[in-house]
């Protein structure tokens, strides 16, 4: 039998899975009140630029401080969250994931293009934002950094978020404790799991990437720099593998219930 | 397929060459229990899954196509279990009942999209899913801003494009109009006589009576009957109804109801000067009742049958 062939000619095949799951992703997971409020807190980002100026500082040093506290911890954090909710948490909620669940397509190409999606969502708000508040604070020098560090941080994130998203389906509240909770109050006092945080691995980054940074952002105990970054992607893998797993396992009992 | 003859299947519950097997299966959702010790088989054709709200149907059919496990017993669909081999889903779609569809999607997207997943080669699959349930004119409008009947079409052609061995459909016909269910049930028919196994629930007896040639009933989340639709019928007119009669003089016309061959049992409330009466033959009751009050120069004020809802019967049956 021969193979069906498009218009002009060429053999037809479905797109591959990957791809398909991609697509759906950008399409189906980012309603507009979900863009809405993904740019809500990365338009925070800039506000945290312009707050940089009321610090009495050097502009590179008070944007690091701005950054560090604020954009690190606050901004990237929740709108990683609003995207890492979109692209697998809520449509659990709603009831329609089983479409895709419900298909022969391997468990790790589900989780890689929803994690995959994401990310691409993230990098084209958050790491922009992060950059362009950098600029507002007077401090060019520091953009690069940022960025690099919002980027690692921010897809780390969005592992997390989706592997959480795996595990329950108030996704949202239980990020939001991950995030304040683990993070921000364990991860202050305990180094061992600052070192496997997003921000505070994605505050580690930045440190060590600038120049002149201020000594009371240097936490000991965690790596900086490039260090950071390879320590976040480990971060990374272990979660998608962790939610690949979970995701096997998904119990998906309705929208109703 | 032929039958096994070496497997005649006493149990209703049972077919000979099933498709879809649930042995003993029971789930539970904290303390509430949704299945309970369920077996029951599905094999080519059309199966109804009938049951009151609440009563299991929509667990059974999550099961079936692995969206849950089962706590205890087992689910296997030709052989593997729906939970573990993902192969499985390549054989089998489901079509939920709750409205929840795609948000951003048109219908052809969606169609792509699980043509895309499940590596269906023909080209021309989603358009012919589309135009099977009647949406190639409004193909290209998104699947959110449809209709419930729409959005319902819209799922089954989504199940359709992967050319499922097994469908599994729950309330498939809600908020379609008749036209439509006409259509719809046409479908489900053909892709049963087709040798597909096609399970569809439903809480309207006449809906499935219409679709299905076999069907199992669930109350509580137990099986209460299985077989053909005339058997289920049979057994319910075999049930007790009950039925409530409002009289000027209750107690004579009480005395007069227990000589009635149809009549099971009566009581009377003197109060309210109302009878329940209990029967075995509603019918033979309906046709005596107004003769019998007018012999015994009683007037009649109510009569209303107690349980005659759907609902009611189940629990009978269950009883």
């Amino acid at each position: 039998m021969n193979a069906p062939v498009d218009a002009v000619g060429r053999p037809w095949r479905p797109q591959p899975r990957l791809l398909a799951i991609l697509r759906y992703t950008w399409r189906s997971c980012f309603p507009p009140k979900r863009w809405a409020a993904i740019l809500l807190p990365c338009s925070g980002a800039l506000l945290f630029g312009l707050l940089a100026h009321a610090i009495d500082q050097g502009a590179d040093r008070a944007f690091a401080n701005v950054a560090a506290e604020g954009i690190f911890s606050l901004v990237m954090p929740i709108a990683a969250l609003v995207i890492g909710d979109s692209v697998l948490g809520a449509e659990i909620r709603n009831g329609s994931f089983h479409l895709t669940w419900l298909s022969p397509t391997p468990t790790w190409q589900i989780v890689l293009g929803r994690w995959v999606g994401g990310s691409v969502v993230a990098l084209f708000t958050i790491v922009p934002a992060v950059g362009v508040a950098a600029v507002i604070a007077g401090s060019p020098s520091s953009v690069g950094p940022a960025m690099i560090a919002a980027a690692v941080g921010s897809v780390s994130y969005v592992a997390i978020f989706i592997a959480i998203g795996c595990m329950t389906r108030r996704t949202a509240v239980w990020s939001l404790a991950f995030v304040f909770l683990v993070e921000r109050l364990l991860g202050g006092v305990l180094t061992g799991i600052a070192q496997l945080s997003p921000t505070w691995e994605s505050r580690a980054i930045f440190v060590g990437l600038i120049d002149d940074a201020p000594r009371r952002l240097v936490r000991d105990g965690i790596p900086q720099g490039v260090d950071a970054i390879a320590r976040l992607a480990i971060v990374t893998v272990v979660v998608l593998l962790l939610a690949e797993w979970r995701m096997r396992h998904i119990r998906l009992s309705g929208a109703s219930d | 397929m032929a039958a096994n003859p070496e497997f005649p299947p006493h149990d209703p519950a049972l077919v000979a060459n099933p498709t879809v097997e649930v042995d003993a299966a029971s789930v539970w959702f904290g303390p509430k229990v949704a299945l309970s010790e369920l077996t029951c088989s599905f094999g080519p054709g059309v199966s109804g899954l009938l049951g009151p709200n609440g009563a299991g149907k929509t667990t059974l059919m999550r099961a079936i196509t692995g969206l849950i496990d089962v706590n205890e017993g087992s689910v296997r669909v030709r052989g593997r279990d729906p939970r573990r081999d993902r192969a499985v889903h390549a054989d089998m779609a489901l079509v939920p009942e709750d409205e929840a569809v795609p948000a951003g999607l048109t219908a052809r997207q969606l169609t792509h999209y699980l043509a895309d997943l499940h590596r269906v080669t023909e080209r021309d699959a989603p358009e012919q899913a589309l135009r099977t349930v009647d949406l190639l004119d409004v193909a290209d409008r998104r699947v959110d801003t449809f209709s419930k009947g729409m959005r319902q079409r819209a799922k089954i052609a989504a199940a359709l494009v992967t050319d499922p061995n097994v469908l599994v459909l729950d309330e498939p016909l809600n908020g379609a109009d008749p036209v439509q269910r006409a259509q719809l049930i046409t479908l489900f028919k053909q892709l049963g006589a087709g040798g597909r196994t096609v399970i569809v629930s439903s809480h309207v007896l006449n809906e499935v009576e219409r679709l299905a040639d076999r069907v199992v009933v669930l109350v509580h989340g137990r099986l209460a009957a299985a077989g053909g639709h005339r058997a289920i019928r049979d057994a319910m007119d075999e049930t007790p109804r009950h039925v409530l009669v409002r009289a000027d003089d209750g107690r004579r016309l009480a005395a007069a109801l227990v000589g009635l061959d149809s009549v099971t049992g009566v009581t009377f409330d003197p109060g309210r000067s109302e009878l329940t009466v209990s029967t075995l033959q509603a019918r033979e009751l309906a046709t005596a009742l107004p003769r019998l009050a007018q012999t015994a120069s009683v007037r009649l004020l109510e009569v209303r049958p107690l349980d005659d809802s759907l609902e009611s019967l189940f629990r009978e049956l269950v009883r």
